[in-house]
């Protein structure tokens, strides 16, 4: 390959306030998640209780899409090559319609109005397709080299499941605000948009940031090459079948379906703790202890799943809930909040032409180590409380802390790029040699 | 004028980084700096083409990718 990219354009690199937003929003509807739990202590009763819907969808399309489009503003360009044109644009419009959409959703859900669902739903469609059409852009004029991987691929099938999740719930939402007939049943369709939620935009887009991230961050062996080539490929698949099928009579094979994308979920965690096993770090830091706590949540509730498929009882949903949303993809999102608004403080310095102080120094580890135990504690209260619900507002509590804390810790991170001279409004930019 | 080698494989970022911006300070007016990457460090290239440095890169049979990058 030779010399300067033409396809890179440096000028569209989204300024540090673009992912920042959305990275400091998630930990705020963290917060609100665990204020809902403390204001309805029967939320955890069951999966379909109101104050459980608006649990969830504020960590869903709060805290897990904040943080992901956050992040991806900045994957894009730095893992991808490929730059959102009009970055400030787009994170401003993107990020305004989100978060009203977000909370329209949630509180239209536990209160019981449909037309705010609807309305909050409709927002965050808007939101999405801003970003998506932005995003698919982006990877349509982004540079192919050898070498890259399959993250570009693997991002635009996230990007896909995202879409097909927030189509079925904007059914959903319209189904329940006007009474439209639904093409299969109601807890059918909810099963549908929570099985794309989880699988094909959460997975999907877990495992395609961590065919990078793993290797670079926690210094491990790269992800064999079968595994990152079929996973996704795979998971689209089933996920493709198991709708088709939902139509059908035949329960044998939607179960043989969603047992399928149990076991591919399994084989993406299994293949992450084997790497992580491997790693050449001597000490592992807090983002890699707290990655792999995801990763054993994301197991455990993989098989609580298969197990609530099984046994009808009403905990056993709402334990896998708990294990795959707030300990694995909450986890797992924390520990790359962790890595990424560090490195993107940095990287903002550097292309300022500031002296930067080694990342360590921005985001020391011991806070971090403080609060990931504290995302540990509020799981296993989550947990309990699943089982007994009068523990409900200890884990509301544990949760609000938990969140508060992270959002403290993301804070000092940019108050030492502040410090360190990083500007919201950067001058001109000097050059690379005057800088070192 | 030969080469300074920054073999920055294995290490995680901006390590590499950093490394890449200490050797281009200090690079004579015709030498020349061999990077070794685990992946293709884009804001790097972003930066080097900002201001003006000439680079190659290229993927080796080990995956490592090896950028070479001149003076102006």
């Amino acid at each position: 390959m030779s010399s300067a990219n033409p396809g890179l354009a440096y000028d569209n690199t989204p300024p540090f306030s673009a992912p920042l937003r959305f990275l400091l929003t998630a930990p705020l509807f963290g917060i609100a998640a665990g204020l809902v739990l403390l204001l309805d202590p029967s939320a955890l009763a069951s999966r379909w209780t109101p104050g459980a819907l608006a649990a969830v969808h504020l960590i869903a399309t709060g805290v897990m899409l904040q943080a992901m489009l956050g992040a991806l503003m900045q994957i894009l360009p730095v893992v991808a090559g490929a730059p959102l044109p009009v970055p400030r644009g787009i994170a401003t419009a993107t990020h305004l319609l989100i978060t009203a959409g977000s909370l329209g959703l949630s509180w239209g859900l536990w209160q019981g109005q449909p037309p705010l669902t609807l309305g909050g739903a409709a927002l965050l469609g808007i939101g999405l397709a801003t970003f998506l059409a932005a995003a698919m852009l982006a990877l349509l004029r982004a540079p192919a080299p050898p070498g890259q991987g399959r993250t570009p691929r693997d991002l635009r099938l996230a990007l896909a499941g995202l879409a097909v999740t927030a189509a079925l719930g904007l059914l959903l939402a319209t189904a329940l605000a006007t009474g439209a007939a639904l093409p299969v049943a109601l807890p059918d369709l909810v099963n549908l948009h929570a099985g794309w939620g989880w699988m094909g935009w959460g997975g999907v887009l877990l495992a395609s940031a961590s065919w990078v991230i793993v290797p670079m961050f926690h210094i491990t062996p790269a992800y064999p090459k079968p595994v990152v080539q079929s996973w996704t490929p795979a998971v689209f698949a089933a996920l493709l079948l198991w709708s088709a099928v939902m139509a059908s009579p035949w329960q044998g094979a939607r179960l043989a379906l969603i047992s399928l994308l149990c076991v591919l979920a399994l084989a993406f965690a299994l293949t992450t703790l084997h790497l992580q096993s491997r790693t050449r770090r001597s000490t592992p830091d807090a983002s890699f202890l707290n990655f792999r706590a995801a990763m054993l949540a994301i197991v455990a509730g993989t098989l609580a799943t298969a197990v609530a498929i099984v046994v009808d009882h009403e905990a056993a949903p709402v334990i896998a809930g708990v294990l795959i949303l707030h300990g694995g993809f909450v986890g797992a999102i924390s520990a790359m909040l962790y890595k990424i608004v560090p490195f993107l403080a940095w990287l903002h310095l550097v292309q300022a032409g500031i002296k930067a102080p080694n990342v360590k120094k921005l985001s020391p580890d011991l806070p971090v180590r403080r609060q990931l135990r504290a995302h540990s504690a509020s799981l296993a209260a989550l947990l309990a409380a699943a089982l007994w619900t009068p523990l409900a507002p200890i884990a509301a509590m544990a949760i609000v802390i938990e969140f508060a804390w992270l959002l403290v810790n993301l804070s000092r991170v940019v108050n030492a790029w502040r410090r360190a001279g990083g500007q919201w409004q950067q001058g001109p930019r000097k050059k690379v040699q005057n800088t070192v | 004028m030969s080469d300074i080698l920054v073999d920055t494989r294995g290490m995680e970022p901006p390590e590499p980084f950093e490394h890449a911006m200490e050797a281009l300070a200090a690079l004579p007016p015709q030498g020349r700096i061999v990077l070794l990457i685990d992946r293709m460090p884009y804001p790097l290239l972003r930066l080097l083409d900002r201001d003006g440095f000439r680079h190659e890169a290229q993927v080796r049979d080990d995956n490592a990718v090896e950028i070479r990058i001149f003076r102006p």
